[in-house]
């Protein structure tokens, strides 16, 4: 007997034969099955870190290998077929289950989540039906290189499907194909746990994005043994260095160049590689800029940042003019228009990990595919093995020149508060933003979802201050959920969510999960009754039109009646109230500040002029 | 901030926004005049003063038909303007005061 057991833990027999064997040498089967239960433990512990054998219902191997992956929280929506996980989930507390009302904002919660905690995450659905609503999400997951995991069952069970039934749509796992990474339905039970590892592995194997995981209901119930893999075990951690012969090359332009400029994004920020940038910017004395991302990936202090690109193009840049050089640390550059971001004047120096996306519209004079973090250490010890005294005169001079414009640049940014308009109610956006940049904390972290409002006064600051996590991809609803997820991730920081009137009523259910789980965030909602951005940009599509003429709009005017989300926030559970002038805005951010001292999420709707070209006070809209 | 709604035209779903509304002027600041020269001069444009900083300040991205649809009174154009400093622009006092100087003469109100 003691060999058997030796055997069976050491995995050289089956369970059946261990059975077999005990069976066979006098022992009852249900002496023999007591025995087994007894060393199912003793089973998993020997199998060490690595691969451990279990064995149950396909969900609970599922269960099993997200906890072998580093998943602690999961984000779903009520799915009876799922049956199977949520008991397996009664006995394995190391995964909290977060219940999302609508599957759109539980999406964008744990993308808040991973992009504020690094760790794991998955979200879950109902089927295809569940899944259509978190889509929307997916595609920002997608264009913002978020690793998140998706996964939802398929209704029709194996052996009754292809007959159209209840919630059965052909090729489910297809449907979010050009949304995702990797896309499967997995065939067996047993082979859950491998479809799962393969999803987290593809989701965080750079450049990230989202995975979609999928299988028939049935084979959540079915029993099966299998292994379970731990997340260092399957998880390449890829992180690679740039071509050495490239490094140099960028580092000779570099340092010959007239007037380099640097463009971050959003791998520096994910590769906590701000302080790196820094110290190259300080080593050439190189001005630094950024192009739409996600995070702030900059000190905006620093006197060698110029400042975001105004419409997305170097030429748009006030200082400097004339760039010879410029260098991007991964940022995606995306272009809306159709003039490259970066103009076939100056050479090009590209660093990121996503060399798909490299060499596409920019003439690009050198690649340098690698993890900026590694990719920076490099670049940086090439240019201090080539450098000279005479040049670090030469980039100290630069820098004062850059300095002088950054600090030229602050004050006349500083003028913002003299609009004439600055003391009136409803409020301009302008001051909202003002507002809110004195009160937040020096380490807050906002949340922007709100369209064309450009942020101005809070000296973002990755490393030592305020921390940036705007939208990217653009369905909009994001926001509330995202601040919900940053909360849950990052519990000691102030977390701000600034949002549209338009995206607030997109996505207001996780409201609802910051009263429940008790995740103060302060959210304000610029509140103009409209959709602004759509407004202005089909009068620049058809200026002096008959919309114009006639000022009948037909999409964008939100009011008749005014939608109040404070009484929204209240639905939810969360204390609001509105805030027609100044005045009234800093009182109601005190009283935020209140409530979230005391744990209490809270909400500020903020009423906001609607200004610009042919609103009239009392917009026409198109009735019945 | 980094660049935001108006720079996105292709974007199919609306963008709701807030206010900021980029009237028409809006967002695009250019401040080199070889920028601006480099453009056929739009029309609608007499010669007044303030006319050439408008026209190396806002004209990149902004199309001079956009303008025209837009009428108020000097202090409505001075906040215009300084919403498109909110919105990134470069622009010290004295040129804003040219700029909505010229704008409040040339698109000031219509005649009732």
């Amino acid at each position: 007997m003691r060999e058997l057991v030796a055997r069976y833990l050491s995995h050289s027999i089956s369970r059946r034969t261990f059975l077999k064997g005990l069976t066979a040498s006098g022992i009852s089967l249900t002496a023999a099955r007591s025995i087994l239960d007894s060393l199912v433990p003793a089973a998993h512990a020997q199998t060490g870190e690595a691969v451990k054998i279990v064995e149950g219902s396909g969900a609970l191997c599922f269960a099993e290998q997200l906890i072998a992956s580093g998943v602690k929280y999961v984000f779903g929506n009520s799915a009876s077929e799922d049956a199977q996980f949520y008991e397996a989930l009664v006995d394995r507390p190391q995964i909290k289950y977060i219940l999302t009302p609508h599957e759109g904002p539980g999406a964008a919660m744990a993308a808040g989540y991973v992009k504020a905690s690094g760790e794991p995450t998955i979200v879950m659905q109902a089927a295809v039906v569940g899944l259509v609503n978190a889509m929307g999400q997916m595609f920002n997951a997608f264009k913002e290189q978020t690793p998140l995991v998706f996964y939802s069952y398929r209704t029709d069970q194996t052996g009754r499907a292809g007959r159209d039934g209840f919630e059965e749509v052909a090729n489910q796992e297809g449907i979010v194909a050009p949304l995702t990474k990797y896309s499967w339905l997995a065939r067996r039970a047993d082979m859950i746990p491998e479809t799962v590892r393969r999803a987290f592995k593809a989701a965080w194997t750079p450049p990230y994005g989202p995975t979609y995981a999928s299988w028939h209901s049935d084979l959540n119930d079915e029993r099966v043994r299998t292994e379970v893999i731990l997340r260092e075990k399957f998880d390449p951690r890829m992180r690679v260095r740039p071509n050495p012969a490239e490094v140099e090359r960028a580092a000779k332009l570099l340092v010959e160049a007239r007037m380099p400029l640097m463009i971050v994004g959003d791998e520096v920020y994910g590769a906590k590689a701000v302080p790196k940038a820094v110290k190259l910017a300080e080593l050439l004395g190189m001005p630094v800029t950024q192009a739409r991302q996600i995070y702030a990936s900059f000190p905006e202090t620093h006197p060698l940042w110029v400042g975001a690109l105004p419409v997305g193009r170097v030429a748009s840049l006030d200082y400097p003019k004339d760039p010879d050089v410029v260098i991007n640390i991964g940022n995606k550059l995306q272009h809306n228009s159709p003039t490259p971001m970066i103009g076939r004047g100056p050479k090009f120096i590209d660093m990121r990990i996503d060399s798909w996306s490299m060499g596409n519209v920019m003439s690009t004079e050198v690649p340098l595919v690698a993890d900026v973090g590694y990719g920076l250490d490099d670049l940086t010890a090439a240019v201090e093995h080539i450098i000279t005294p005479s040049f670090k005169d030469k980039a100290a001079a630069r820098a004062q020149e850059v300095r002088k414009f950054s600090e030229k640049a602050k004050a006349l940014r500083a003028l913002v508060s003299k609009n004439p308009d600055w003391d009136r109610a409803p409020m301009i956006a302008d001051r909202v933003t003002w507002e809110v940049a004195q009160f937040a904390d020096p380490d807050a972290i906002i949340v922007h979802e709100a369209g064309s409002v450009n942020l101005h006064g809070f000296n973002f600051d990755p490393e030592r201050g305020r921390e940036l996590f705007y939208y990217y991809g653009a369905h909009l609803g994001s926001g509330v959920g995202t601040a919900a997820g940053v909360k849950l991730a990052r519990p000691n920081r102030q977390v701000i969510c600034l949002v549209g009137d338009g995206s607030f009523v997109f996505g207001p259910t996780a409201l609802w999960n910051m009263a429940r789980l008790e995740l103060p965030v302060i959210t304000v909602v610029y509140n103009n009754h409209a959709y602004s951005g759509p407004h202005s940009r089909v009068i620049e599509k058809v200026p002096g039109g008959r919309m114009v003429q006639t000022g009948h709009f037909f999409h964008d005017y939100l009011g008749s009646p005014d939608m109040n989300m404070a009484w929204i926030a209240k639905g939810f559970g969360v204390e609001a109230e509105v805030a027609e002038s100044p005045a009234q805005l800093k009182a109601a951010l005190a009283r935020a500040r209140k409530a979230t001292v005391e744990g209490k999420p809270y909400l500020i709707d903020a009423q906001v002029a609607r200004m610009g070209v042919a609103w009239a006070d009392k917009p026409w809209f198109p009735r019945k | 901030m980094r660049a935001s709604a108006p720079t996105e035209k292709n974007r199919d779903r609306p963008l709701k926004i807030v206010t900021v509304t980029i009237s028409l002027i809006v967002v695009l600041f250019v401040s080199s005049k070889a920028s601006a020269q480099q453009k056929p001069k739009p029309p609608g444009f007499p010669d007044a003063p303030g006319k050439e900083t408008l026209m190396s300040k806002c004209f990149q991205c902004h199309s001079p038909a956009m303008w025209m649809d837009h009428r108020q009174d000097r202090k409505g154009w001075e906040g215009t303007l300084f919403r498109m400093v909110g919105r990134g622009a470069l622009w010290n006092e004295d040129e804003i005061k040219a700029m909505a100087d010229y704008l409040g003469a040339v698109y000031g109100r219509k005649p009732q």
